[in-house]
């Protein structure tokens, strides 16, 4: 060996060695949270002034931001905490920011609170990246309802404190009326119709939250309900229900747009087919949206809500705190503005956000109640109560990557 | 001592005979040693960003570095989806090596353009030079309102999304090559236009005086040496391509998924197991991209003008 190459092969090693020692570094396993840490609210509120939280979220609906640039940011100055809004492309984005974090062994995390749920909340639970018993601290707690399913568990997970509650959603489909003049009334007729309209319809690719929603409303359909779907995931349902989902959305593929070819990447893409009247029907876990994109002529002006009698899966969404953040007090206190009646009904509102409440409204004082009775009804989305009629919940979020991946296996490489 | 050095000794004592445009001359020790001393802060950066990043997803692909639980080291990682794996090398080297060879031939065409200074070579010049400027989202977005289904081309033309051939998300990836292509078109060209702005001019001009005609002296003046500048164009358009995630993301297809596009989507996966498997998408991604450059500096060794 001539002793350049003896060199080069030194340097070598030396770079590897090198770079396995810095990532090496990072390997101490975290903290664990001090769980008792705070006695009471006030001990909360006075460790809170101060602070600064990082609020990691979703950042492609633009009421969303706005709501909580305008609204929630000054109301959570008034108690010293000064909230600032990290928009992501996708939830998992904040989760993989806390892993990376804690795989560093940093005490002093930069996400301090994520909004979220489902599987993310179950993936963050199972590698301990939530800080756990928090939600009881919060006085707005009380607004909610104790026996609230939603707020019990999320996606089948125990929601156990590691997460406060923010807002109720309803995974809703909407059509153009001036293109479908009698819609279906079912999933199976959405099914049907889109057979019998080839091109017209399609759906995100899982696991694009919006379309693993609609695959797992399209096995509820095939198994003929919601009902007949076991909540909580075992192989044997799996591989007993999905033979006749994967069937049904392969036969469906050659009628969907571009003959299902390629799908939508998400739900922005498929609204844009949607807008530029490339396919009649578009879906939604955040209906609240629509009133905004029909007035602003985005969406046809004729887009109206596709009620089905077989109902709609419902679910709430939740603010999780990591358990590596440095401003957990900060993130409490904006966890509970944001619950509080005068929030959750500005929040409510079409012009703002649109979200459904999380609170019982029924339990609330008269004076609060009339907040959530004056809100403004929108054209184009029925109001909560009509909207959630026959609603089933989520299926447990073991469903949701097992479902993602058949669906790839089995429906897309046609 | 391998055979190409002894060539090289042999051709240095037959010197200075040499008819590449820079001679090579062998500094001092002194020399050397201050050339060392001063690469040495961005050979010592490189390594640790570098070094860094290849070696903590190196850690991640072997098992070695889980989010929770023990280390089980093993090659599970990379055996875990071979039939994705495969498309999205695939895919991948496909898309990079045909948005290269058009950035190529387009690049090209355009430095000599630019150096000829006719009337045609500002604008050129100036149309090179912006595109260069647009980040490759931006440039990935316009490329995508101006040719999906309902863009802003078949609007203009009249023709409907139904008639429109799938560039966005069509099995040819026509819109990803064209954003590809078009972008590093314009870097190619103006590091060419760089290397023909140099004393490579009076050999044209040399050529030209002894009666060579335009294509004669393109093919045995301009040609061979820019050669080598050509080349290193290509191989870095190659490497941005392979490693290009917005781009293939935006404008591209659900399946099969190229290279980055399917780490990610592993790497976001729900299931932490999937983070591995992302990790070793990315390694491969490396490994492709390293054995582009090694080819690359191999076919420089060939060239002449690089000795």
């Amino acid at each position: 060996m001539t002793p350049l190459r003896h060199r080069r092969r030194l340097a070598a090693m030396t770079v590897a060695t090198a770079s396995a020692l810095f990532a090496l570094a990072g390997c101490a396993a975290p903290a664990a949270p001090e769980t008792a840490e705070f006695s009471d609210w006030d001990a909360v509120l006075s460790a809170a002034r101060g602070q600064t939280v990082q609020l990691w979220m979703y950042g492609g609906d633009d009421q969303g931001n706005a709501y909580v640039d305008d609204v929630l940011t000054p109301a959570v100055a008034e108690y010293g905490v000064t909230l600032e809004r990290v928009p992501v492309t996708d939830t998992r984005d904040a989760l993989n920011r806390v892993f990376t974090e804690l795989q560093a062994g940093r005490d002093d995390g930069s996400v301090d609170l994520v909004w979220i749920n489902g599987d993310n909340f179950r993936t963050g639970k199972e590698a301990g990246a939530w800080r756990c018993g928090w939600t009881g601290l919060l006085p707005s707690m009380a607004g909610t309802g104790a026996d609230d399913p939603l707020l019990q568990s999320d996606f089948g997970t125990p929601v156990d404190g590691c997460e406060a509650p923010w807002h109720k959603a309803q995974f809703t489909l909407a059509y153009n009326a001036e293109a479908i003049a009698d819609p279906p009334t079912t999933l199976a007729g959405v099914l049907d119709w889109a057979d019998a309209h080839p091109g017209r319809f399609t759906y995100p690719a899982p696991p694009d939250f919006t379309g693993s929603v609609f695959v797992r409303e399209a096995l509820a359909s095939v198994s003929g309900g919601a009902d007949e779907v076991p909540t909580a995931f075992s192989q044997d349902a799996y591989d007993e229900l999905t033979p006749a989902l994967w069937n049904r959305l392969d036969e469906l593929a050659p009628h969907l747009w571009r003959g299902g070819d390629t799908y939508p990447a998400n739900e922005t893409e498929l609204g844009q087919l949607f807008a530029d009247r490339q396919i009649d029907m578009t879906m939604t876990y955040g209906p609240a949206t629509l009133t905004a994109l029909v007035a602003d002529g985005t969406y046809p002006a004729q887009t109206k809500v596709l009620t089905l009698e077989d109902g709609t899966v419902g679910n709430a969404s939740f603010l999780g705190l990591p358990v590596n953040s440095d401003a957990a007090a900060g993130a409490m206190v904006v966890a509970n503005v944001a619950l509080s009646p005068e929030q959750q009904a500005k929040k409510a509102e079409p012009e703002v956000w649109g979200q459904f409440p999380v609170l019982d409204l029924d339990a609330l004082s008269a004076e609060d109640r009339e907040l959530f009775d004056a809100l403004p009804t929108s054209p184009v989305v029925p109001p909560y109560d009509e909207l959630s009629r026959n609603a089933h919940g989520e299926l447990a979020a073991e469903w949701v990557p097992a479902l993602d991946d058949g669906w790839r296996q089995n429906v897309l490489p046609r | 001592m391998g055979p190409g050095s002894r060539r090289r000794l042999a051709a240095e004592r037959a010197a200075p005979v040499t008819w590449a445009p820079v001679a090579r001359r062998t500094g001092s020790t002194r020399e050397k040693l201050l050339g060392a001393v001063l690469v040495l802060p961005a050979v010592a950066l490189a390594l640790v960003v570098v070094g860094g990043g290849v070696g903590a997803t190196a850690l991640q692909a072997f098992g070695l570095l889980p989010v929770v639980g023990r280390p089980r080291p093993g090659t599970g990682a990379f055996t875990a989806r071979p039939g994705e794996l495969f498309a999205a090398i695939g895919v991948s080297l496909s898309v990079a090596v045909v948005a290269t060879a058009v950035a190529v031939v387009v690049g090209t065409t355009a430095a000599v353009v630019i150096v000829s200074r006719t009337r045609s070579s500002r604008a050129v010049a100036t149309l090179g030079t912006l595109t260069v400027t647009i980040p490759h989202l931006i440039a990935a977005a316009t490329v995508g309102l101006l040719l999906s289904d309902a863009g802003v081309l078949p609007r203009l033309l009249g023709i409907s999304p139904d008639d429109w051939a799938p560039w966005v998300g069509g099995p040819l990836w026509g819109a990803a090559i064209v954003e590809l292509a078009w972008k590093e078109s314009a870097f190619i060209a103006l590091i060419v236009t760089g290397t023909l702005a140099t004393r490579i001019q009076t050999y044209d001009e040399t050529a030209a005086l002894l009666g060579a005609g335009r294509a004669q002296r393109f093919r045995h003046v301009l040609l061979p040496l820019t050669a080598p500048t050509i080349v290193i164009g290509a191989a870095i358009s190659f490497v941005y391509a392979l490693g290009s995630y917005e781009v293939l993301w935006l404008l591209g297809r659900t399946s099969p998924e190229p290279l980055p596009v399917l780490a990610v989507r592993l790497f976001q996966g729900v299931s932490l197991d999937a983070r591995n498997e992302a990790a070793a998408v990315a390694l491969v991604t490396c490994v492709l991209a390293l054995g582009a450059v090694a080819l690359t500096f191999a076919a420089l060794r060939r060239t002449a003008t690089w000795r």
